[in-house]
């Protein structure tokens, strides 16, 4: 019996030896698994089975989408990921939100590690309450300076992407808010319709059904392009203030990664397939049904996005006194 | 009026969705099934039977069908319970404690069958009208929520621990609150929610994201569970089932107003925050014995003091759904599991809920219903043969089921840890006679409670007078006070001689 399983063990060793071999080039030959490092139904998680779902048509094999959420920053995925061999058969979903796993002591990795997709992202707004007394971001602003640091905003956790845009405008247009965390973007709006802060800074994607259900006011759009949403015209604050394009616009960067050191093969087909799903009609669908904008970036273009992200959540999280590790010992430059 | 039609089309919307979709059968019979197994094991409960979907099913399938699942399974295991407490004399689950006081008498004077036909009804009725309940009610209160802001949501948030804690605990009611105050203090452990610092991590990065909900439900509700039945073996003698299960439809519309009146008062105690189906039963037993004209014989065989707690058990259902769905704040410890479902959904319960999950909640809660209404008529001896089944034999395997849904929820082996950690924990606080459910709810609420009450204090730069300044906050303020100074035993000697005087 023993020398059966040694043979049979044998023979497999030689199987295996000869399928690598002659598929080697040929990457893909068995499904791959994407890991998303945010929970089930989220953005991240959506946009991802979306894409993936598309980049399947393009390639000869399947991919599997799961979730591996918690740690900092989402860094319990990230490192799973990284974990798995570089071959491409495990890719990582992820959002801007990742790029502060180091310094908050996720992981020990630049963001560099990672050779990123960017499917897109929505982008920010700021919004008051349908009964505010503000009815543009100039009335706001001049609220903000005749009383600095009395006005509550809302925006999700400390060096957040909406935080960071918070701060952007503040600077931008030099005003001062008292700035109220809140977990996530929808207790946030919550606390903006009861009327426990006089505005609201999350994505347009989060904000729409409330802008065209009349409970949220739309102030100004966050990007260099006005929007038009529920009948209303948003104008971009960039048209209100000058000089803002020096802080922003800060966008969010939503989709999946690949290790930095696959192969040429491996990064040229997964390129391959994501142009062609970008480039599709259901994708773009999708982004204009849910507030949207395509992105279609990846490789060393999509890594300088991410390294400017990185750079200005790392320093702007020191600023406030939330790191763990100094961006420099990471080799994170200032902004 | 308008309202209510609008409703009432929504919901139809939702219900024919659910009714054309086949895959909807499937995990409805199957969980529903599954959920009066669950209820008739003594030793299994309605709140375990949640938990343990919750970890098979919880990010595994999309939510609308774990919701399916899990409602299912509330709905079967709730009424489940009543087989064991008519045949056995032991209830099946806490739920079904009240429903032993009659069911088991009349058992044994050889109306079986015609009480557990009279209870499959009852358990019906009870859940369509706490459903009916929810459908209204929450779209009442939603609109009020919107002006729900951080004070109000921190005072009841801590309402809902400490009546919890006054109301589960069997003896001694500062032993729920001090089980509330451990749950609270589980949920000060990870990522600080308003200053982004770690608290109690002691480094370890596994703890930065929290007591996780999945694995401290299983440890809390599971592990004792399983530790006691395997202790004390329950070997009662079985009755025969004898009569026909049929209801008798004359007898079901002569019981209408207790069955009516049975209804409305599990769903309102279902609605409190934290108290559950077993508290339900109980109180609508006790209304019941002083209110029926069949009173005096409540306990020695009365249909009508079987049909209270019955009735009040499956409507408490609905009312438990309704502060869930609005506040986020669980009403029962089933449905604190159910809560854990919708958290590793990434949906948050609260006033911008996607509205098609509450009518969905509702369609499957009906269909639910139907589904244990003929399931328990048809196949109800079948369960009778499932209650043969020694504990010695599913209880093991409700253990491995147990650790299974813990590990694959986060995928971790720190989730086993943690849920051996709080299983050992709670175990001998069982033994101490703390109860377990307010722990639970202190650690889903005690998130809630430690951001809101700190952001309102942010807001108002530390002046505590947010919390008396605003209408909602001083009522609920009020309230939580006249809670606890009604422990107090000084105070309560005053208002006895006070209402001595006065009478």
């Amino acid at each position: 019996m023993k020398f059966g399983i040694a043979k049979l063990a044998g023979a497999a060793v030689v199987i295996t030896g000869l399928a690598t071999s002659a598929f080697a080039q040929e990457y893909p030959y068995r499904d791959i698994t994407t890991a998303v490092v945010w929970g089930a139904g989220g953005g991240t998680d959506s946009i991802n089975r979306m894409i993936m779902a598309e980049m399947e048509k393009h390639l000869p094999v399947s991919i599997n989408v799961t979730n591996q959420t918690g740690g900092v920053a989402g860094s319990n995925g990230m490192v799973y990921v990284m974990n798995q061999p570089d071959d491409g058969y495990t890719l990582v979903g992820l959002s801007e939100s990742n790029v502060t796993a180091a310094v908050q002591g996720g992981w020990d990795k630049k963001f560099d590690y990672w050779y990123p997709f960017i499917v897109g992202g929505s982008p920010d707004l700021i919004s008051v309450p349908a009964n505010s007394p503000y009815n543009s971001l100039q009335d706001l602003v001049d609220a903000a300076k005749a009383a600095p640091g009395t006005i509550p905003a809302a925006a999700s956790g400390a060096g957040s992407i909406h935080h960071l845009n918070l701060l952007a405008i503040q600077n931008g247009a030099g005003a001062e808010f008292k700035f109220i965390p809140y977990k996530g973007s929808a207790p946030g709006q919550e606390a903006a319709i009861a009327g426990e802060v006089a505005l609201v800074v999350t994505s347009l994607a989060e904000q729409a059904a409330l802008i065209e259900g009349g409970m949220l006011k739309p102030l100004a759009m966050l990007t260099p392009d006005a929007v038009e949403i529920g009948g209303n015209a948003v104008p971009s604050a960039f048209s209100i203030y000058d000089g803002l394009d020096k802080y922003l616009p800060l966008k969010q960067a939503i989709g999946f990664a690949v290790h930095n050191s696959a192969s040429d093969d491996v990064k040229a087909a997964l390129g391959g397939a994501f142009e062609k799903a970008i480039a599709s009609d259901i994708v773009a669908e999708w982004a204009t049904a849910n507030n949207y904008d395509v992105g279609g970036q990846y490789g060393v273009e999509a890594q300088a996005l991410f390294a400017t992200l990185e750079s200005t959540f790392a320093y702007t999280l020191k600023e406030l006194g939330a790191t763990t590790v100094d961006p420099i010992s990471l080799g994170i430059e200032k902004p | 009026m308008e309202f209510v039609f609008s409703q009432l089309s929504g919901f139809g919307e939702a219900f024919v969705a659910l009714v054309v979709d086949p895959l909807t059968y499937v995990y409805l019979i199957t969980s529903v099934f599954l959920g009066i197994t669950f209820g008739a094991l003594p030793g299994l409960t309605a709140t375990l039977a949640v938990t343990i979907l919750t970890g098979f099913f919880g990010n595994k399938i999309p939510l609308d069908y774990s919701l399916i699942a899990l409602l299912g399974a509330y709905v079967g295991a709730i009424y489940g319970g009543s087989y064991p407490s008519i045949l056995l004399n032991i209830p099946g689950t806490a739920a079904s404690a009240a429903t032993a006081m009659d069911g088991y008498p009349l058992a044994r004077s050889g109306r079986g069958g015609e009480a557990l036909g009279l209870t499959t009804t009852a358990s019906f009725i009870g859940t369509l009208i706490g459903t009916v309940a929810l459908l209204i009610f929450v779209w009442v209160l939603l609109l009020i929520s919107k002006n729900i802001a951080s004070p109000e949501k921190a005072l009841l948030a801590l309402f809902g621990i400490l009546l919890s804690g006054t109301l589960m605990s069997e003896d001694l009611v500062i032993k729920g609150w001090i089980a509330g105050l451990i749950g609270l203090a589980m949920a000060m452990v990870g990522m600080d929610p308003l200053l982004s610092e770690p608290r109690y991590t002691f480094g370890w990065s596994y703890m930065l994201s929290g007591f996780q909900v999945v694995p401290v439900l299983m440890g809390a509700f599971a592990v004792p569970q399983i530790i006691e039945g395997l202790r004390h073996v329950e070997a009662a003698k079985m009755l025969k089932l004898q009569g026909r299960i049929l209801p008798n439809m004359i007898a079901i519309r002569r019981h209408m107003p207790t069955i009516t009146r049975s209804g409305v008062i599990g769903t309102g105690v279902g609605a409190l925050p934290g108290v559950g189906e077993d508290v339900a039963g109980w109180v609508s037993y006790g209304v019941g014995k002083s209110v029926s004209k069949d009173g005096k014989n409540f306990g020695k065989g009365s249909i009508e003091g079987l049909l209270s707690s019955e009735t009040a058990n499956n409507a408490c259902i609905g009312g438990a759904l309704i502060p869930l769905l609005v506040l986020g704040i669980p009403g029962s410890p089933p449905a604190a599991a159910l809560m854990g479902a919708f958290k590793i959904n990434n949906v948050i319960p609260g006033p911008t809920i996607d509205p098609e999950i509450i009518l969905r909640v509702v369609a499957i809660m009906v269909l639910a219903s139907f589904t244990m209404f003929v399931l328990g008529l048809f196949t109800a001896r079948v369960f009778i043969h499932i209650l043969r089944i020694p504990q010695t034999v599913f209880l093991p395997v409700v253990m491995v089921l147990t650790t299974i849904g813990s590990f694959s929820v986060g995928g971790g082996i720190n989730d086993l840890y943690l849920m051996l950690g709080v299983g050992f924990v709670a175990y001998f606080m069982t033994l101490l006679k703390y109860p377990i459910a307010p722990l639970v709810i202190g650690v889903i609420l005690g998130g809630l409670f430690d951001e809101t009450f700190r952001r309102s204090l942010l807001i108002s730069d530390g002046d505590l007078s947010v919390f008396v300044s605003r209408p909602g906050a001083a009522i609920l303020l009020t309230l939580n006070v006249t809670l606890i100074l009604a422990q107090v035993p000084a105070v309560r000697r005053t208002f006895q001689a006070l209402k001595q005087r006065v009478i």
